[in-house]
């Protein structure tokens, strides 16, 4: 069972992440004195839920994962490991680094005054955006890679 | 958080980041394409990929940390820039899906 919740806590850290992502860009890009503080806590929101989705996927990935790649890899998707679960486990670095980075860039003094400090802020959160999805559907390529290994289909 | 303390951190971890990404992607082709450098992380930590992960990470704070400490870094506008910190992670991306891609 706790590995269950693991793996469905996993996903959904990452997604609240990708939201608090969201919500960061469309606040800096009508950034005023009234939503920086708001912006602010969404990019600090960001890291912390960031990492709680990094620790519990890399906790199952190195304590569960084994099985179910051996399952991925006899059956009819092995590529759903071979590429998808290779590719997400090594592009959640620069993504961890970008949430870590994104709340560093947003706390800046020149955020309101400097456009090139907002388009700093836009383009950390876009990335963690777009990697935050590709995250999401690996993942469910993965899930349905084992599923079809079980299936035999 | 907001001070101008904070601003030459900026620079300083985007420089980080952007170093970071790319190293870590070239981390990727040596450890895949070296089993006695996988077979070391392995050993380190227990698991390739947490091995992987704190080094990824150590370097990222530690670099962070020492370059916020060098002036010339710590106001360097191509350490804060938009373009330069996308081009590092997009490019670490394609080397590390490019690399899965072509093993298929």
């Amino acid at each position: 069972m706790t590995k269950e919740i693991i793996l469905m806590l996993h996903p959904t850290f990452g997604m609240l992440a990708v939201l608090a992502a969201v919500w960061v860009f469309v606040d800096v890009l009508n950034a005023n004195q009234r939503n920086l503080a708001r912006i602010r806590s969404a990019s600090l929101a960001l890291t912390v839920l960031m990492w709680l989705s990094f620790i519990l996927g890399g906790y199952w990935y190195v304590r569960y994962y084994g099985i179910d790649k051996a399952i991925i890899k006899a059956g009819p998707w092995p590529f759903a490991h071979a590429f998808f679960m290779e590719t997400k486990e090594h592009l959640f670095f620069p993504l961890l680094l970008l949430s870590t980075y994104l709340p560093i860039a947003a706390a800046g003094s020149r955020l309101l005054a400097d456009r090139s400090a907002r388009n700093l802020v836009l383009t950390v959160a876009a990335l963690i955006v777009l990697l935050g999805l590709a995250m999401e559907g690996s993942g469910a390529i993965v899930a349905l890679g084992v599923k079809m290994g079980l299936l035999g289909k | 958080m907001a001070n101008k303390n904070i601003d030459s951190y900026i620079p300083a971890f985007g420089i980080s980041l952007m170093v970071t990404s790319l190293l870590s992607a070239l981390l990727v082709l040596v450890k895949e394409t070296n089993k006695p450098v996988k077979a070391w992380m392995e050993a380190l930590t227990g698991h390739h990929w947490t091995t992987h992960g704190v080094l990824v990470l150590g370097l990222f704070v530690v670099l962070g940390l020492v370059l916020a400490r060098i002036p010339s870094a710590a106001t360097a506008r191509f350490g804060a820039d938009a373009r330069a910190v996308a081009a590092a992670v997009i490019v670490s991306g394609l080397i590390i899906a490019g690399f899965y891609l072509a093993e298929l």
